[in-house]
């Protein structure tokens, strides 16, 4: 079950974490005396994009850097437009940046939902099962309602998303300057009733997910509380995905801070290691930031959505505030599709948000740019040199994963040295560290580019 | 029958892709049963499988590892997306060692000088390009392996599922800029965008033209630039841009310059496009 290769009575390998996104493993470090010392979450893969992009056009380059992520692919390219658009100086159009907006809320819910369906239900649903079964098709066969509630609402995110998008893997409607066009009054309202449609399923799998977390809270509690800050991008303090800023709050006492796009990239810090791919970053100097979903919740929503804000306060007061425990991020998950679904459904209902200009092209220049934004799995931030003739000259991304690294381990670590004791690791304490790994949603592809 | 998912080097979009199918495909699965894949199920070891569903070219060693291991136990191979068939965009330029740590004594898989497509290194039953593929295209290649019938094949182009139309006439200004913001009505390169929709294999609905974004060719060359050593992708897109603006080839070349890269932003580590005569691509 675990791989004990590799074991030379200073180390184990879990390999591969599973249910997650992309490859990677934990390994578990011990002390002369057999002691845990420390355990870390490792990414094993690499591709090299901030390389890749050097010399291409900057009009050409969002596209190309879409393709870091299938999940989050989308947001890597708003945020290389943001970038480019930021260096040239250009003002995105008001309809364009509304429906990037819409596109945004609808990808989130889109992702969540995946997260929710494929990775973490099984550990709820299923927690004490063989591994053989504890997965989507073993659940499949027992809860079979569960799923499908599950994989209907999210193809009704799916099917908006076609309508207004296409496609929305790697989309190609997020260009330089703005959208490649602009939706029009049908397909925004094919994309409204494909939400309204599913207000029943939204409801049930906040209350399936609400139940399921209670009913696991005690196992799955692993006994500290995520301690040091959580960040997310915000505009006039609340939380919004094209926001241009991030704020960052602590989680016990302590101040919270606010800092413009354009300081952000100053606030940051490589902390490069030899064992994984994923360079871990720091946030002015602290110790441990938690970005993404969860953090979200905790910075709070917008007003505008008062289902959403009104079961954040009732999950709040019920789990605890700020959500401070991993186990939390599955109800802060369900928490955010309904806040977007909300979100959307306001864009949508009000067509002449979208009339008008697509696109204002940049003209590029010697220039450099930088755009954060929060992506389903956390800020996200991009920075741009441009040559004269419009060329990459020097590229540099941030993901969520490089944040959350340092708490991922502080985590990891805890909860290792609280259940392993030497070689024999089980596969019940297998999934403990791997359950404590998928409470940050680490997104492999994105955290190595 | 045993079904397996593994990714090489991979963003991961299109198991994504193929999920976007939903309770189908999720039915499907529990009808068979899933011997491994690190994103759905809990099994560590790549154990025998009757279908392998393929992601991602081969970066590192690890990946080499993993391709022949899949090879040894995996029956049928599918090879999904554009990484696995054509090497894909990490493949676009050659990459070294120390990329990506910190330089310090390496903890971690040893890099290969360049990305290799999957059938570098196993037999591949099916091939089903595209970044990514759509989600009926990826499930309907795994229902037919499983079920033993041969999937259609889709040999048009782009062009031929757009619903843009040529307007004849001379472009004297092009641009990289990849959307125009136009409604849909006539071809992009009569607007002087380089859509790639003409050498790039079709059954994608066009849906970037027709939402006034260029086509970069993520889906590869279409049947009619592999068929023969007289076409290219190089060569055959400045005779089609040549033809939809009366502009002469040469002309077209020295019009376009280095914009002409693009058309093997997804090929260009793949060894059979890269052998084809004719061709222009630059390695360094």
């Amino acid at each position: 079950m675990i791989d004990q290769e590799e074991f030379s009575g200073q180390k184990i390998n879990i390999y591969p974490v599973t249910r997650i996104q992309g490859r990677a493993d934990i390994e578990v470090l011990f002390t002369p005396n057999q002691e845990v010392s420390e355990a870390r979450f490792r990414a094993l893969e690499f591709r090299g994009f901030e390389r890749l992009v050097l010399g291409l056009n900057a009009f050409a380059a969002p596209q190309v850097l879409s393709r870091i992520c299938g999940s989050c692919g989308p947001f890597h390219q708003i945020v290389a437009c943001k970038a480019i658009e930021d260096a040239a100086g250009c003002e995105v159009p008001p309809a364009a940046r509304k429906f990037r907006e819409l596109l945004c809320w609808l990808l989130i819910a889109s992702d969540d939902l995946f997260n929710m369906t494929y990775l973490a239900l099984p550990d709820y649903a299923l927690p004490l099962s063989d591994p053989a079964v504890r997965n989507v098709t073993g659940l499949y066969k027992v809860e079979r309602e569960a799923v499908s509630r599950l994989t209907l609402l999210r193809s009704a995110f799916h099917e908006a998303l076609v309508h207004l998008a296409g496609f929305p893997v790697h989309p190609s409607v997020v260009v330089p300057g703005g959208v490649s066009y602009l939706p029009d009054a049908d397909a925004l309202d094919t994309a409204l009733r494909m939400l309204n449609g599913c207000e029943d399923d939204l409801d049930e799998t906040i209350r399936l997910v609400a139940m399921l977390t209670k009913r696991n809270s005690e196992m799955m509690d692993t006994g500290e509380p995520i301690s040091g800050y959580y960040a997310a991008v915000t505009s006039d303090g609340h939380t919004d995905p094209l926001g241009d800023s991030v704020t960052v709050s602590p989680f016990g006492e302590g101040e919270s801070f606010t800092v413009p796009h354009d300081r952000f990239f100053g606030l940051l810090r490589d902390e490069p290691v030899s064992w994984s791919y994923a360079v871990p970053v720091s946030i002015k100097g602290l110790a441990t930031t938690l970005v993404g979903t969860m953090a979200r919740a905790n910075i709070g929503f917008v007003s505008d959505t008062p289902r959403a804000d009104q079961k954040l306060k009732e999950c709040r007061k019920r789990l605890g505030d700020p959500f401070d425990r991993e186990f939390l991020y599955f109800p802060a998950l369900a928490l955010e599709v309904a806040h977007t679904w909300e979100k959307a459904r306001f864009l949508l209902k009000d067509t002449s948000l979208f009339e008008g200009e697509a696109v204002r092209i940049p003209e590029t220049s010697p220039s450099g740019g930088s755009a954060v934004v929060d992506a389903p799995r956390g800020v996200l931030a991009h920075r741009v040199s441009l040559e004269r003739d419009g060329k990459i000259a020097a590229y540099r991304i941030i993901s969520p994963l490089q944040i959350n690294l340092s708490s991922i381990n502080e985590c990891l670590s805890r909860v290792a040295r609280k259940v392993v004791s030497g070689l024999e690791v089980t596969d019940q304490i297998a999934q403990m560290l791997q359950r404590t790994v998928r409470a940050f949603s680490p997104c492999v592809p994105c955290g190595t580019h | 029958m045993y079904i397996s998912t593994v990714d090489f080097c991979a963003c991961g979009g299109c198991l994504n892709s193929l999920l976007y199918i939903g309770e189908p495909l999720v039915s499907l699965l529990s009808e068979h049963t899933v011997s491994f894949s690190s994103l759905l199920a809990d099994r560590r070891n790549i154990s025998p499988s009757d279908v392998v569903l393929a992601t991602g070219g081969i970066r590192n060693m690890e990946e080499l590892d993993i391709a022949r291991e899949v090879s040894r136990t995996g029956r049928k191979v599918i090879a999904i997306g554009s990484c696995a068939v054509h090497g894909g965009i990490p493949g676009m330029a050659p990459l070294n060692d120390e990329m990506g740590t910190s330089g310090e004594e390496r903890e971690l898989p040893e890099l290969l000088d360049e990305v290799e497509p999957l059938d570098s290194s196993m037999d591949i039953t099916l091939y089903v390009p595209g970044c990514p593929p759509t989600p009926e295209v990826i499930f309907e290649a795994l229902k037919s392996v499983l079920e033993g019938y041969t999937p259609i094949h889709y040999d048009g182009t782009v062009c031929s599922d757009c619903i843009r139309r040529v307007e004849m006439k001379p472009v004297k200004a092009w641009s990289a800029h990849p959307g125009t913001g136009l409604p849909a009505g006539s071809c992009l390169l009569s607007h002087g965008r380089l859509c790639l929709g003409p050498i790039t294999r079709g059954g994608c609905r066009a849906v970037c033209p027709s939402m006034g974004s260029i086509c970069i060719g993520c889906r590869g060359p279409s049947d009619m630039v592999l068929s023969s050593q007289l076409h290219s992708m190089h060569s055959d897109m400045v005779k089609f841009v040549s033809l939809s603006t009366g502009i002469k080839k040469d002309r077209v070349e020295k019009l376009l310059g280095e914009m002409l890269e693009s058309v093997h932003l997804f090929t260009r580590c793949d060894p059979v496009i890269r052998s084809k005569a004719n061709e222009k691509i630059t390695t360094g």
